[in-house]
């Protein structure tokens, strides 16, 4: 018996080395989401943020939100920008990994190097991309001029049909190099043996991909697609920086209407609102993922 | 990775390609660089320039001289609020991440899960609240409202992370310090956090970058643009010149030079933390 109590005393020692971070994390997250959602059933606005009576407005900042034509919009640009994103810096991502996993000179540099865009400050990158994509001074104008592919300069980041397209491919641009290395760790987990035996029995390289690579490596796959998804679905600074949703709420993701809400409009309760639509979304996916990753977690 | 070395032709043919793709990734860079050191003419030249024919460094000086420009300022903000919040993830987590790696504790699914699920939190979620709280604990407006709300995105990666480095570590170095007289924390202080460095500077390198990146706190929590990060002072200037190139993208540069630093030097950690580590903030 003795003994027992001396086990278990031991096993929650550990408790003494993680309540300091759970209980930051408890104070500085756990109670933001918490209030968060209070927020979501009152009508707060600045009138009574610090002082004043908030009243229980039970849900109707959800009812209100869910006919809001700008909140819907935003829904749907979420989801079309997040798609959009995930195929092409999935593809992207996915023929740099194929191609690191060959042995050659450069390989280890070159995939090395191209992870700088990931590191980026994001508020630097719609900075570049927004320069970029400028309609006078715009490399992507001249360049595509000098192709011929358009005869005018394109308005990119200022008209309604094209401003998507812009922060799709700054996004894109971060993307790939998580896809790249990612993807890349999961095919050195294949046996090359596979492959060897593969092409003895007279397997096109084509035929490999198809039977041998992409059902080894979709686990992997799995997960940087459901992590790209979090990930991009909540992606805040780049879109803000680049177009602020605009013009005419093309680009409004849930993210970047949520801070418009709270701290332009100071409808503090609706922002909150739109932040929770975007939480649970977020969290139901995050159920999948670890779904996926808790499998390999001991017990 | 294919195990034989590729020789001969194949081997520079694919050393090109790989190159001609790296061109064109850091493409962006290379033009905000270029585009820094043009004069304010020479940026609206049609056909461009792909080098400045006039070399100006201008916007890089007018950044630690007084005025508008300066930019200086908010990049010595920046840096004290990343290393900030890189000191108290580093300091919290590297704890806890041991007592998950190590200990069966009570709760510890369920922390664990905590950890995993603040990693998705899109910040939107959090910035109200974390505004009033600020604003209720006079903290508001100073820097230590970013530094503790960066920390929140650093605690749970590095936990994540670490508790892996720790799990790696055999069990009989521990109870080596134990017969030897060690208490827990000295073990885990003297023999553990030592062997589990690599790990820790993953964490330390990631806490940093991601608190360098932040924008929605720095720009919601301080008002004062003297007191606000680089970002928060990129994104004021782009509302006010929103033309000005040379300038913009000279603040672009100097705003990317710690993490081009941290990726020259410490390139193999980074590599580690994002292929183990999961989201970024």
């Amino acid at each position: 018996m003795k003994k027992v109590k001396e086990f278990f005393r031991y096993e929650n020692a550990g408790l003494l080395f993680i309540l300091p971070a759970f209980l930051y994390m408890l104070v500085f997250v756990g109670y933001p989401i918490l209030s968060n959602l209070i927020l979501s059933f009152q009508d707060v606005s600045v009138k009574n943020l610090v002082k004043g009576t908030k009243h229980f407005v039970g849900l109707s900042n959800y009812v209100t939100m869910f006919q809001d034509e700008v909140f819907r919009k935003a829904m749907g640009n979420t989801l079309k920008f997040t798609i959009y994103c995930l195929i092409f810096q999935f593809i992207i991502g996915f023929l740099l990994a194929l191609l690191f996993n060959k042995n050659f000179t450069f390989a280890k540099t070159v995939r090395g190097l191209t992870m700088i865009p990931w590191m980026m400050p994001m508020t630097v990158t719609a900075l570049m991309f927004k320069f970029m994509f400028s309609t006078d001074v715009g490399i992507i104008n001249y360049i595509l001029k000098s192709l011929h592919l358009i005869q005018q300069n394109v308005e990119w980041l200022t008209s309604p049909r094209t401003a998507m397209i812009a922060v799709v491919a700054a996004n894109v641009w971060i993307g790939i190099p998580f896809n790249t290395i990612l993807l890349a760790t999961g095919l050195t987990t294949i046996p090359q043996e596979l492959y060897e035996s593969a092409s003895v029995d007279g397997a096109s390289s084509f035929q490999q991909l198809i039977k041998i690579t992409l059902p080894l490596l979709r686990p992997t796959i799995e997960s940087v697609l459901v992590l790209g998804f979090i990930y991009t679905f909540k992606v805040y600074d780049l879109v803000y920086v680049m177009t602020e949703g605009g013009p005419v709420n093309s680009t409004h993701l849930l993210s970047t209407y949520s801070y418009k809400l709270s701290f332009d409009l100071f409808q503090y309760s609706k922002g909150s609102t739109v932040a929770n639509v975007l939480f649970l979304i977020l969290f139901l996916v995050g159920l999948l993922y670890l779904k996926i990753t808790m499998q390999g977690e001991d017990e | 990775m294919d195990e034989k070395k590729m020789t001969g032709k194949k081997n520079v043919i694919f050393c090109a390609v790989s190159v001609v793709i790296l061109v064109l990734l850091l493409f962006p860079l290379f033009w905000t660089l270029i585009t820094s050191f043009k004069t304010e003419k020479e940026i609206f030249l049609i056909p461009p320039t792909w080098y400045p024919h006039e070399l100006n460094t201008k916007s890089y000086a007018a950044q630690i001289e007084n005025g508008d420009f300066n930019m200086f300022k908010s990049f010595f903000n920046s840096f004290v609020i990343s290393t900030g919040a890189m000191a108290i993830a580093v300091v919290l987590a590297v704890p806890a991440s041991y007592a998950i790696a190590r200990y069966r504790f009570v709760g510890r699914k369920a922390m664990l899960l905590g950890f995993l699920v603040t990693q998705m939190l899109p910040v939107s979620v959090l910035l109200t609240p974390m505004f009033i709280m600020f604003r209720n604990m006079k903290i508001y407006n100073t820097w230590w409202a970013p530094v503790l709300a960066d920390a929140t995105i650093g605690i749970p990666f590095s936990v994540l992370i670490l508790k892996n480095y720790f799990a790696s570590i055999p069990k009989a170095l521990e109870e080596a310090a134990y017969i030897d007289g060690c208490t827990r924390l000295m073990a885990f202080m003297k023999i553990l956090v030592p062997v589990a460095k690599p790990g820790v500077i993953v964490c330390a390198i990631f806490s940093f970058l991601y608190a360098w990146g932040d924008l929605a706190y720095g720009m919601t929590f301080i008002l004062d643009q003297e007191k606000r990060p680089i970002t928060a002072g990129i994104f004021n200037f782009m509302g006010q010149y929103g033309t000005k190139w040379s300038y913009l993208t000279a603040f672009a540069i100097v705003a990317i030079i710690p993490v081009t630093l941290i990726f020259i030097f410490m390139q193999n950690y980074i590599i580690s933390g994002m292929t183990n580590g999961a989201v970024k903030g």
